[in-house]
């Protein structure tokens, strides 16, 4: 009982310290200059208030695994860009492209993730100067080279 | 402490406070209500604190203004309390361990003691000192300390999402 | 100079690129605000608690409106400054964000009202009862200034 006890709390205390970096700020989180675009199978999903989170297993080409964490904003914020939580499912291969974090640990911003099926999601805000950015709330990259 | 541990995960994996980790809607109006109630908690303190201090107000005698002012805190209190309680349940776990959350409970508690030192020892010969431009020593110590400790709750509070 | 390049010119500037690439200046910055906001909020709710003649009847409208206004303009000065910084930060989003522009069409509506219809307003109460139009005054001014907290609130949660 103790150690299952002990279990639960040190899997809710890691769940907790994984983002360890100032929130609320894309700039000082985040660096501009250091796009990412990852392919990976989802390990965990964290839908919560006030940041969402979802975890990645990304392989380089030597077979090498790499978990990565994946911020988005608030459930609320992503449900108004038309993305649920049953969108995402543990075990689907997805590609995120975002930004990496200025502290350069294995995180970074959710901007656009494309689902096994093809959809992509929309993880950022009109103006936040990513590609594509034009201002909508679609951040739509331009007719050539999207859809990859 | 294992019991406290214990019952912030418990909070933490109950389906209300998972409904509202995961909400769309609910912890982020709960949260704006949170933050907007300092308006009524610090704000409304922070008058009667300034006006010990001898910087506004001074026409106003001091038991007066608190008669006025004080039940408006209170409210603000009640609203933040009962607001903050129910972030804290959707987020105890993270609470637990986190070292802004910690803080901010701490000031809370330092600023609640200094309001009631205040109120069972100086404030009880108001009726001595209330009219003066600016109150005496001791309750502008307390005012000082009282607004320091405010505003570190407000800062500790927002220091949460940085851990 | 449009609208938008002049949002594009803040975030250029030395205050933009040290809001960007400060790992602490954000944080920082946004805690005086929300200080800024405790304190804006207590001065409003004193004198319009006031003007409805809920709190501190006996005492003068006037002498409560001017010294309030102190700590309300000062206090408001804090805000905007921080503001400012905090918009430096990430300007193009506050561009496009529509809970930005409410945030800042309610926050010169608040302004404008109370330089002029609460100013009156409280000049009328003087010492006495609050009437139909002062407490009218009171209760737009606080609604105001509520809503330009909750757009601000929105900014981040949209």
């Amino acid at each position: 009982m103790k150690a299952r006890l002990a279990l639960a709390v040190a899997l809710a205390v890691s769940g907790a310290s994984v983002p360890a970096y100032a929130h609320h700020s894309f700039a000082a989180e985040f660096d501009i200059n250091k796009p990412v675009r990852l392919m990976g199978k989802v390990t965990r999903i964290e839908w919560t208030n006030p940041h969402t989170y979802f975890y990645i297993d990304v392989a380089d080409a030597s077979g090498k695994i790499t978990d990565w964490a994946i911020e988005g904003p608030s459930p609320g914020a992503l449900s108004r860009r038309a993305w649920q939580k049953r969108d995402l499912k543990v075990g689907d291969t997805v590609v995120v492209e975002g930004y990496r974090a200025r502290n350069g640990e294995n995180t970074a911003n959710g901007r656009r993730v494309t689902l096994p099926d093809g959809r992509r999601l929309y993880g950022g805000s009109p103006g936040d100067g990513g590609p594509g950015d034009d201002g909508t709330d679609q951040g739509n990259l331009p007719a050539t080279g999207a859809n990859k | 402490m294992l019991f406290l541990q214990h019952f912030c995960e418990m909070l933490y994996q109950s389906s209300f406070g998972t409904m509202l980790r995961e909400s769309n809607y609910a912890f982020s109006v709960i949260e704006s209500v949170h933050v907007l109630s300092i308006t009524l908690l610090v704000g409304t303190i922070a008058v009667l604190d300034l006006r010990m201090l001898g910087l506004i107000l001074r026409p106003i005698s001091v038991s007066s203004l608190a008669r006025s002012v004080l039940p408006l805190s209170w409210s603000g209190f009640a609203v933040s309390v009962a607001s903050g309680f129910l972030l804290f349940w959707a987020e105890a776990a993270k609470m637990y361990v986190n070292p802004g959350f910690r803080t901010k409970m701490v000031l809370l508690v330092l600023a609640g003691f200094n309001a009631l030192v205040f109120h069972t020892t100086i404030y009880r010969r108001a009726q001595e000192w209330e009219r003066q431009h600016i109150s005496p020593l001791r309750a502008r110590v307390t005012a000082l300390a009282s607004l320091a400790l405010w505003g570190g709750v407000i800062i500790a509070g927002r220091a949460i999402a940085y851990f | 100079m449009s609208l938008y390049s002049w949002f594009m010119a803040l975030a250029r500037s030395p205050l933009g690129h040290a809001m960007q690439t400060s790992r602490w200046g954000f944080a920082v910055v946004e805690m005086v605000h929300l200080l800024g906001l405790a304190l804006l909020g207590g001065s409003v709710l004193i004198v319009d608690l006031r003007l409805l003649g809920v709190i501190l009847k006996g005492e003068s409208a006037i002498t409560l409106g001017r010294d309030a206004s102190r700590l309300l303009m000062g206090s408001l000065t804090v805000m905007v400054l921080s503001g400012i910084a905090l918009l430096s930060e990430e300007s193009g989003k506050c561009y496009y964000s529509p809970a930005f522009r409410w945030k800042m069409a309610l926050l010169a509506a608040a302004v404008v009202f109370y330089f002029t219809l609460h100013r009156q307003a409280l000049l009328r109460v003087q010492s006495g009862k609050p009437t139909f139009w002062p407490r009218i005054a009171a209760v737009v001014s606080l609604l105001l200034w509520l809503s330009v907290g909750v757009a601000g609130r929105a900014i981040g949660l949209l």
